[in-house]
């Protein structure tokens, strides 16, 4: 398939000079309208500075010319960059887990993290002011970033956060020894690519332990990340140092914690890969836009808003290669279809949105990434298609069940969770309040905003889908902030090539320093019952060396660090999902007893348990010790492991044939 | 730049052919290392190797590489999840297999590029 021809809209442009990336090693005078001097060595770093725009492009650019940044200046930056990381590493692996409370990891951290994280920052902004745009120190800075933000779980606990990751590795690990599916085990199979993915990992190493790639898949993927969001900001955002800020904002707001080993963070990744690629290869019209009114009058429209969207797409590849990359974007939707539920949904309204305001001219490819997971739903999940067809379209078209009903369900549990749910929906509110007046500044100065408002905005066209367990606003959160940061960060960085200033530097280094000092609280707001103990995992341990294979496992409340192997040799059941439950009952002995009644089952009750039980008021406060306590004492009960990490009862069945 | 393309391409040819016998022996560490950049990174890598964003050594040419990088990382891992997802579905689970077949894709388009690279330098002459 040959990319469509791209003829450009009719309007002229409302600005001579639109702003557009060129700027890369050398400085990027090539600007269309850019002139240089003629001198080879003082063009070489030379920047445009679009100086008119601002005014309605009514003033020609200028030349600025730059000066190398003196090499003091980069060795003390780099300097800096390697101070934070220290400093952040060493304070992180000086937390005492137990001082973790209901807020957090941020009751427990050391003042020298703030430090570490401040001198993050710092560095960040005072490489992004020098003279010379430098790429390498930017990412330098942002890894340092990355760690110190994102890396703390694996760093503080060194186990795997959060329990979906340990049953991640048990799926992993059952295909990986299998070769095969067992969709009545669990939906999860239905989507299996990215456990395929995992296992063939597993089954062509020999490795069965995948718990180090799950412990350290937070600081994994988020490093994967920068590269693609950094080429998807590069084309959202008019000069080089704008799309770098974009990505800082990103990191330091992207609090969803969705980036464990977990095919979303996966799924992601791909999304932010082909939309980048497909703004780089494939942007322009779709369409003739001077023979039809629509067309017409829609590429007329869309240059009003935004003169730079003809300009945006910079690559041109030759027609194979661009044929070869076309193949590889419909390869990562398929990739990404077969991984994830959700995602290539979020990736429908995106494209269709690309297409309609001039930056995607593949028309027939939001068709493709419709018929891709709506054809996997049905032909291949069709098990789980049939049985769920109350929950996938019950709430359809219910947008408050979906969007206020899910919030309303969240803002609930002890008083310290609710202050984080709070910290979070006012950092999200602020991004979003950031990214608008981004959003309308860039319009008022003819630059360009248009792209990543419809990427920010598209994913909101799932909304009345369905709420997706509760979870849909974060996902779409995660889904539209490469867009609104890379919205936000026009308020302060100027759109000519060439350093931001003192005055904006400082009033960036303030925004980011709010934005991180929140994140620190949302991101990891629930990481009292996220973590895991060494404990915890070593009686599930103890448990599995114990139950013969067959034997039914319950957890009193769904948040135990189990299934990571073993995952189809035992029929696993929960008393209780982790989740606010207003007016909780005390748990009973009736419910544990009746699963056991025929053929007898262990009981498992975690610390882990407890934390969340209490975190999320799951149940009434103290009632698991409580449980135990009387439980424990029934007849038929008999304790099996009484441990720090917690507790095992047998429950002897009727027929107690275990 | 030639000096690091050339490296490049000798650092994914190696970990190709070193993958294949290592999918079926060698020390667990070695087996995770190597297996696991030609599944993040190998095929993808000898494709963007192949590619051309645009005429050499323009501003476009230049200003692609977190591009470069992306497509490298993204296509390796979904080429690795479909062969594996297809094993699964067509119940020929093999691991070993998978990696000849990825190392197979990743030397090709090795080769691809290379003779692409030395057609346009005899065209240039």
């Amino acid at each position: 398939m040959t990319p469509e021809p791209t003829p450009s809209a009719p309007t002229a442009p409302l600005s001579p000079a639109p702003h557009r990336h060129t700027d890369t090693k050398h400085g990027g005078a090539k600007h269309g309208d850019g002139r240089h001097d003629g001198k080879h060595g003082e063009t070489k770093h030379a920047e445009v500075k679009q100086g008119g725009a601002k005014h309605g492009g009514t003033v020609p650019p200028a030349v600025v010319r730059h000066e190398s940044s003196r090499p003091w200046q980069l060795a003390a930056l780099a300097g800096l960059a390697a101070v934070a990381l220290a400093l952040g590493i060493w304070s992180l692996l000086s937390v005492d887990p137990d001082r973790i409370g209901g807020t957090g990891l941020v009751e427990a951290l050391p003042a020298v993290y703030f430090v570490a994280l401040a001198l993050s920052l710092a560095g960040f902004v005072a490489t992004l002011n020098l003279r010379r745009h430098t790429p390498a120190l930017l990412a330098g800075q942002v890894l340092v970033l990355v760690v110190i933000l994102h890396a703390a779980d694996p760093i503080v606990h060194g186990l795997p956060r959060l329990e979906a990751s340990y049953r991640h590795l048990g799926i992993a690990d059952y295909i990986a020894r299998s070769g095969q599916l067992d969709t009545n085990l669990d939906a999860y199979f239905n989507w299996p690519g990215f456990f395929d993915l995992l296992g063939l990992l597993s089954g062509a190493t020999g490795v069965r332990d995948l718990m180090g790639i799950a412990t350290w898949a937070p600081l994994g993927i988020n490093l994967l990340l920068l590269a693609p969001l950094l080429a998807l900001a590069t084309r959202l955002t008019s000069q080089p140092r704008q799309a770098w800020a974009g990505v800082w904002i990103f990191y330091l707001t992207s609090w969803v914690g969705q980036d464990y080993l977990s095919p979303q963070a996966y799924a992601f990744m791909l999304l932010v890969t082909l939309l980048a690629c497909l703004l780089s290869v494939f942007s322009g019209w779709a369409w003739p836009t001077g023979s039809k009114p629509f067309t017409r009058s829609l590429a007329h429209t869309v240059a009003k808003l935004d003169p730079t969207v003809q300009h945006q797409g910079i690559t041109s590849p030759p027609p194979a290669d661009a044929a070869v990359l076309l193949v590889v974007c419909a390869g990562i939707l398929v990739a990404m279809t077969a991984s994830h539920q959700l995602t290539p949904f979020a990736v429908v309204p995106i494209l269709a949105l690309f297409v309609l305001t001039g930056r995607l001219r593949l028309r027939y490819l939001p068709i493709l990434a419709a018929v891709l997971p709506i054809g996997w739903l049905v032909f291949v999940a069709s098990a789980y298609f049939e049985g769920h067809l109350g929950q996938l379209f019950g709430s359809f078209g219910d947008i408050q069940a979906n969007t206020l009903g899910a919030v309303t369900q969240r803002v609930s549990g002890s008083e310290d969770h609710v202050q984080v749910v709070y910290t979070r929906l006012a950092e999200v509110a602020f991004v979003w309040v950031l990214a608008a007046v981004g959003a309308v500044m860039a319009h008022r100065r003819r630059t360009a905003w248009l792209t990543a408002a419809v990427g920010a905005l598209a994913p909101l066209a799932l909304v009345p889908g369905q709420p997706y367990g509760g979870e849909l606003l974060l996902r779409l959160y995660l889904f539209s902030l490469p867009f609104a940061a890379c919205l936000a960060v026009l308020i302060l960085i100027p759109d000519r090539q060439g350093a931001p200033g003192w005055k904006r530097s400082i009033a960036l280094l303030v925004m980011g320093s709010v934005l991180a000092t929140a994140t620190v609280v949302t991101r990891y707001g629930n990481d009292s019952m996220e973590k895991f103990t060494r404990e915890d995992v070593s009686l599930v341990n103890r448990l599995y060396a114990t139950a013969p294979a067959g034997s039914i496992l319950i957890e009193a409340v769904g948040n135990t660090p189990w299934q990571f192997q073993k995952y189809a040799e035992y029929d696993y059941r929960e008393l209780l999902a982790a989740q606010p439950r207003p007016d909780a009952a005390p748990l009973t002995c009736d419910a544990p007893n009746r699963i056991a009644q025929r053929t007898g089952a262990y009981l498992i009750i975690t610390t882990s348990q407890k934390v969340a039980a209490e975190l999320l008021e799951t149940t009434p406060p103290g009632d698991l010790d409580r449980f135990i306590a009387t439980c424990g004492a029934s007849p038929g009960w008999t304790k099996v492991f009484d441990e720090p990490g917690g507790v095992v009862f047998h429950i002897k069945g009727a027929g107690n044939g275990i | 730049m030639a000096f690091d393309r050339k490296y490049v391409t000798y650092a994914v040819g190696g970990i190709a052919i070193a993958a294949m016998p290592l999918s079926f022996f060698g020390p667990e560490g070695l087996r995770l290392v190597v297996i696991g950049l030609l599944m993040l990174a190998g095929p993808g890598t000898a494709l963007v190797r192949l590619l051309r964003f645009g005429p050499p050594d323009s501003p476009e040419a230049r200003g692609t590489l977190p591009l470069a990088v992306s497509i490298a990382v993204a296509s390796s891992l979904g080429l690795s999840t479909i062969v594996a997802t297809a094993m699964v579905f067509s119940r020929m689970w093999s691991p070993p297999a998978a990696v000849f077949l990825l190392s197979l894709v990743t030397l090709g388009l090795l080769a691809l590029g290379a003779r692409r690279s030395r057609g346009s330098l005899a065209g240039a002459r």
